[in-house]
C-alpha cells in the first residue's frame, strides 16, 4: 500500500498560493537557476537571487561557503532564522532544490519549494518583474555547525555504501549511467576522465519524479518509483548522486520531503569526483 | 602575439587590431562597465536577439539550422555574402537557449556585420571573456562560445565551397 499523500506537503507551495502571498511577512522568495542571467531577465516580484556558484560555493576549494559567509548571505537578503525561504528556479527546480539543500546544511529548516518552479509560473502568465528588491538587513547568527553528517555524503561514505550493497541512486541520464557519455546531453564537458557508475547504484533519472509541467508526481507514483523500483526502504541509509550534486538534490528533496525518508544523503562530489578518483571502482552498462 | 609586446597598452592595441571595428567597439564598451551594468547590458542584448532573425525578403547562400549536443535548443545560422564579399549573419534561437547565448548572438551578429567570412574565421575567441566578464564565465556557461563556433562553422563551409568552385 503506497501513500496517497506527500509525507511533508507543507514543503511545497503551489503557484496559485504564492501569487496570493507575495507580500506576506516572514517569507522570502529565492530564485536559483542554471541560466546565470535568467533572474536579471525577470523574476517573481520580491524574489531575491542566490547564485549556486557565486553565493553558495567557496570560490577556491570545492566546498560550500563558511558559516560566516552563509550568515552574511542571509543577512544581506533580509533572511532571519525564522524566515521561511521559498525556493524556485529553472530546469524543474534543480538549483532551487540544491539551494534548499545547502540552506539545510547550515541548519536553516524553514524551507519550501515552489511546485513547478519558474517554468510553471511563467507558463501561467503570473507576474514577473526586473525590479531587484531591497530588504532591511538582518543579523543572521553564524551557524554553529554544518549538517554534513546528516544530509551530505562524501566519497568514502559512498564507497562504503557501494561495498555494503546499500541503496545508491544514480539520477543522471541513462547514457551517463552506462558510461556512454560523461556529461549530460546538451551540456559542455565538465571534466571527468572515466564514464560509468558507482557499483551497485540503481539508475533512476531525476526527471522520473516530475510531470511535464515540472511539478512533482503524486506520492503513490513516487513511492512506486523509489520504494519498488529502486529498493529504497524507510530507515535504511540512501545516497543519491549525479555529476555535481544538483540533479541529485532534486531527488534528495523528493525522498526526504515528499516520501518522508529519514536517512537520505546527497553525494555532491558525485561523478566529477568519483570518475576522476584514482582506483575508484566503476561499473559500466 | 609578437615578441616584445609586454606593456598592457601595447597588448590591448595589438588585440584591438585583430577584431572588426564594430566588434571592437562592443568589447571596449563592456570593458568599461561595472559588473551590474555589464549584466544589464548583456540582458539588453539578449532581449534584442530576436531582431537578428532573418527577414522575409532576405536570401542566404547558406543556412544551418540544427539542434546539437552542445546547446539546449535549436540554433539556426543564416549567411549571406554580398557582392563585395562581406558577410551578413542572421540567427534563430529556440526558446530554451540560455540568456548568455542570446546575448552573444546579438553581439556577434552586430559586431561581425560586414566582415568577410575569412576575417570571421580568423577571429580569436579570447574577446568573449572580455565581454562576459570573469564572474559569469564558468564551466557550465562555456556555451557562450557556441554561437561563435557555429558562425565560424558556416563561414568555413562557405569558403571551402568557394575554393572548390575555383578549382573546378
Amino acid at each position: 500500500m503506497h501513500p496517497t499523500e506527500y509525507a511533508h506537503p507543507e514543503a511545497l507551495v503551489e503557484t496559485d498560493w504564492l501569487e496570493k502571498h507575495l507580500n506576506d511577512d516572514g517569507i522570502r522568495i529565492v530564485e536559483s537557476n542554471e541560466d546565470i542571467l535568467l533572474y536579471d531577465t525577470g523574476h517573481i516580484p520580491g524574489a531575491v537571487h542566490i547564485d549556486w556558484r557565486a553565493d553558495l560555493q567557496d570560490p577556491v576549494i570545492r566546498d560550500y561557503i563558511s558559516p560566516e559567509k552563509f550568515a552574511r548571505l542571509c543577512s544581506r537578503h533580509g533572511i532571519a532564522p525564522e524566515t521561511t525561504c521559498i525556493f524556485y528556479g529553472d530546469k524543474a527546480n534543480w538549483w532551487a532544490c540544491y539551494a534548499l539543500w545547502a540552506f539545510r546544511l547550515f541548519g536553516h529548516d524553514k524551507v519550501k519549494i515552489l511546485n513547478g518552479g519558474r517554468d510553471k509560473w511563467k507558463a501561467e502568465h503570473r507576474p514577473m518583474t526586473r525590479e531587484v528588491p531591497k530588504y532591511p538587513e538582518t543579523n543572521y547568527p553564524v551557524p554553529k555547525k554544518r549538517f554534513d553528517k546528516e544530509i551530505r555524503a562524501f566519497f568514502d561514505e559512498a564507497l562504503t555504501q557501494s561495498k555494503g550493497g546499500k541503496p545508491l541512486i544514480d539520477v543522471r541520464s541513462p547514457g551517463e549511467y552506462k558510461g556512454e557519455i560523461t556529461h549530460m546531453p546538451e551540456y559542455p564537458q565538465e571534466g571527468v576522465l572515466r564514464g560509468g557508475h558507482i557499483p551497485g547504484a540503481k539508475s533512476m533519472p531525476w526527471k522520473t519524479a516530475t510531470n511535464d509541467d515540472a511539478t512533482f508526481k503524486p506520492a503513490d507514483e513516487l513511492a512506486k518509483i523509489y520504494l519498488e523500483q529502486c529498493g529504497v526502504k524507510p530507515g535504511t541509509d540512501t545516497i543519491v548522486y549525479c555529476r555535481i550534486g544538483e540533479r541529485s538534490s532534486h531527488t534528495w528533496f523528493v525522498l526526504t520531503y515528499l516520501l518522508g525518508l529519514d536517512n537520505v544523503r546527497n553525494y555532491d562530489g558525485s561523478w566529477t569526483e568519483w570518475g576522476n578518483k584514482v582506483g575508484a571502482p566503476i561499473e559500466k552498462a | 602575439m609578437p615578441a616584445g609586446l609586454t606593456d598592457r597598452m601595447s597588448v590591448l592595441r595589438y588585440a584591438s587590431a585583430m577584431y572588426p571595428t564594430k566588434l571592437n567597439n562592443i568589447i571596449n564598451l563592456f570593458e568599461t562597465l561595472p559588473e551590474d551594468e555589464r549584466r544589464e547590458t548583456l540582458v539588453s542584448y539578449a532581449d534584442n536577439a530576436k531582431k537578428q532573425e532573418p527577414r522575409e525578403d532576405e536570401k542566404f547562400e547558406l543556412v544551418d539550422v540544427r539542434k546539437d549536443e552542445d546547446c539546449t535548443d535549436t540554433v539556426g545560422v543564416y549567411l549571406h555574402v554580398d557582392e563585395n564579399g562581406k558577410a551578413h549573419i542572421r540567427m534563430t534561437l529556440g526558446p530554451e537557449v540560455q540568456t548568455l547565448t542570446r546575448s552573444m548572438t546579438a553581439i556577434l551578429c552586430k559586431g561581425l556585420e560586414g566582415s568577410t567570412p575569412q576575417e570571421i574565421l580568423d577571429l580569436p575567441s579570447d574577446f568573449v571573456t572580455r565581454i562576459v566578464g570573469s564572474e559569469l564565465v564558468r564551466v557550465r556557461s562555456q556555451t557562450i562560445y557556441y554561437v561563435l563556433t557555429r558562425i565560424k562553422s558556416i563561414c568555413k563551409v562557405y569558403l571551402d565551397r568557394q575554393r572548390m568552385a575555383q578549382v573546378a
